[in-house]
């Protein structure tokens, strides 16, 4: 089992009764009024220390995305975080989850940026490519939900073209059309690196993954209790589909929290996470469904509105500590019992690849590099072995031995 | 009583055709609701006028859109279906997004349009006047700005008009909130204004004074691009002005025609 460090970027200073008098902390919160750019400064400053810091206690990928007009996701750009992780880090592999491909014209734009990434990291890059929620892409970058399936797709399939093919091409595509598509530089992986897809609970995406073969991340904020439903699913596509049923090809999101025993972990964990979940966590029911955003097939199998229900049963509501706990959405206590957790997740899901949340909501920064050291001395090396019967294919194999680090130069003495 | 037939387009396309009543040709260009089974407006006109209502792509199956890809493409598949029907010289008659695609025709192929009623059209846009955003509301609530009381009527909770499965009825909903908003999303100004100069029909526009989706105001915008167009904003009914006031539109649609 492989271990990503995962930050989302809350904004850590939204107002005690943010949820009473903002509709949104997506798509409508008003900047100017709430976000305190010298603050800001401290704040993505931390977050990349984090970062780097996940590098040195041993996790295998550190992992940015994008959101926009999101106060708890201030990365509008994951692939300037990766550069400036790229710089930093020499080890841990850039999983970028990844750029919403329908919001760039053209997407040969994606495979520039990431092909950058991966150059200048020297083959550490994960390509990941979400379609986009709707808050992201139909309410703050104004793109047809009717559509953005489809132009997503073309664009993926462009993308991965383009680093395949040997020789510049002519697309003419339905939402794209060039004459000459040639994109400088190459990655340094071949044929191209992985692909993992962040999804939520759409049927098509199930196949689209397995056929392509994309590692499909399913990342959802209430824990694998209820997110069991949706890889069911997934598995269920993979044996339909007759493909190998390696855990590898799934990845799953987790917040955790480690501490020395559950009064500890109250004490660390209860006051980032409600304000995670009651006051970051409340978004207009208005921006959840366009019309168009999903498929019928998927309206009439249900699964995105199981989804929707445990994000309902969330909305509108002040959490407390053990109903965060008793959902799953946070697994939190000491090394023990966060191995036994997500050991039953193992067994569960067979997600051979754990993205952590290990930051949420407004945890200070001291909390944040104890509980990423605990979990990586001691629950880490417990689950290392899950799945080590199966290879992992999804993963990076080009990374150059030899990677050059940033190093000051000497300004010569006069 | 309502009689369906499907009719083919050039170019492979199918569309279905709703008719019912004698005299005069009317083509009924539906709203939000599609055309249903009990539709008290079409009903009332067809008393007087023979109602030819085509169901707009989308409405019944979303992959019906994939290859009109834009308002001129949608304005082109009326062309087909008027052609099909064999109409010139067509009286149209449109309520909201059919009121929409009515002017967008009448700026695309003047020629075939004679006379227009425009009922809750949208299409322009006024940024101290904003249209409001139909699709930043759970679907559920969508009633409460379409509808003057904010309660659906008859018309839509009559089980003949809606399928009784809850997933069903809620993909009949998705289908043509999905129809709507590949048109006009996220703005429903999509270069109408340049083009309405074109158009040569005898254009009546009518409002709901109290429609909370497109304001009332936009008669005036639909009325003083349109040349010779004349306006009728009617008190005490809101964007489903032909459902709730539907006497006095009809009266409207009558005069209109008849002068």
């Amino acid at each position: 089992m492989k271990f990503h460090w995962f930050h989302l970027m809350a904004y850590p200073y939204l107002p005690d009764d943010f949820k009473q008098r903002y509709p949104s902390v997506w798509v409508t919160p008003p900047a100017a009024e709430l976000y305190d750019p010298v603050k800001g400064h401290q704040v993505y400053n931390d977050y990349l220390d984090q970062l780097e810091f996940a590098e040195q206690c041993g996790y295998d990928g550190i992992c940015v995305n994008e959101h926009h007009q999101n106060g708890y996701g201030l990365m509008p750009s994951p692939n300037l975080m990766a550069a400036a992780l790229a710089r930093r880090t020499s080890k841990a592999k850039l999983v970028v989850l990844g750029n919403s491909v329908a919001l760039y014209d053209p997407p040969t734009r994606v495979a520039e940026e990431m092909a950058m990434l991966d150059v200048i990291s020297g083959g550490r890059l994960v390509a990941g490519f979400p379609v986009g929620t709707p808050m992201d892409t139909n309410y703050c970058y104004g793109a047809n939900p009717v559509t953005l399936r489809e132009k997503y797709r073309e664009g993926v399939e462009l993308i991965v073209r383009a680093w395949k093919e040997r020789q510049p091409f002519a697309f003419n595509g339905k939402y794209t059309q060039l004459r000459y598509v040639n994109p400088w530089p190459t990655p340094i992986q071949t044929p191209r690196p992985p692909v993992w897809i962040p999804g939520g609970g759409s049927i098509e995406t199930w196949e689209w993954c397995i056929k392509n073969d994309f590692v499909y991340a399913y990342l959802t904020y209430f824990g694998y209790m209820a997110g069991t439903a949706v890889i069911d699913g997934y598995w269920e596509t993979v044996e339909r589909l007759g493909a190998e049923p390696n855990p590898h090809r799934v990845a799953f999101l987790q917040f955790v929290g480690v501490a020395e025993n559950d009064a500890e972990a109250e004490r660390l964990y209860a006051e980032p996470a409600q304000y995670f979940y009651n006051r970051c966590f409340h978004i207009d029911p208005g921006f959840a469904g366009p019309p168009g955003y999903a498929s019928i097939a998927t309206i009439r199998k249900g699964v995105r509105s199981q989804v929707r229900d445990s994000a309902a049963q969330v909305q509108g509501k002040l959490l407390s500590w053990k109903e965060i706990l008793d959902r799953g959405c946070v697994i939190a206590g000491s090394p023990s019992t966060i191995v036994d957790r997500l050991n039953d997740m193992a067994d569960r899901m067979k997600v051979g690849h754990l993205m952590l949340l290990m930051h949420y909501g407004n945890m200070p920064h001291e909390t944040v590099l104890y509980n990423t050291t605990r979990f990586a001395r001691e629950v880490m090396p417990k689950l290392r072995h899950r799945f080590s019967e199966w290879e992992d294919k999804w993963w990076p194999k080009d990374t150059l031995p030899e990677i050059r680090k940033p190093a000051p130069i000497g300004v010569a003495a006069e | 009583m309502l009689q369906r037939e499907f009719l083919e387009l050039s170019g492979g396309r199918q569309v279905q055709v709703h008719r019912a009543g004698q005299g005069p040709t009317v083509v009924w260009l539906h709203g939000p609701h599609g055309v249903r089974k009990n539709d008290p407006v079409i009903a009332e006109l067809a008393k007087h006028y023979s109602v030819v209502a085509p169901v707009a792509p989308g409405f019944n199956d979303v992959d019906e859109l994939d290859e009109i890809r834009d308002v001129h493409d949608l304005a082109l598949h009326y062309d087909d279906v008027l052609e099909a029907l064999k109409l010139d010289d067509v009286v149209l008659v449109g309520h909201s997004f059919g009121a929409m695609i009515a002017a967008e025709l009448a700026a695309h192929v003047p020629k075939r349009v004679a006379q227009m009623v425009l009922i809750s059209p949208f299409g322009l846009w006024r940024d101290d006047k904003p249209v409001a955003d139909l699709f930043a509301r759970p679907y559920a609530t969508i009633d409460r700005i379409l509808w003057r009381t904010g309660e659906p009527p008859a018309f839509v909770t009559d089980p003949a008009n809606f399928p009784n499965d809850p997933v069903e009825k809620a993909v009949s909903i998705v289908q043509a909130m999905t129809s709507v908003a590949k048109f006009i999303w996220p703005i429903p100004d999509k270069g109408l204004r340049r083009r309405l100069h074109r158009v040569s029909a005898k254009t009546l526009v009518v409002f709901g004074a109290d429609d909370a989706f497109v304001p009332a105001i936009y008669a005036d915008e639909f009325a003083g691009a349109i040349r010779g167009a004349r306006k009728a904003v009617i008190p005490d009914a809101a964007h489903m002005v032909p459902y709730e006031q539907t006497a006095k539109v009809i009266q409207l649609i009558e005069q209109h025609l008849g002068d």
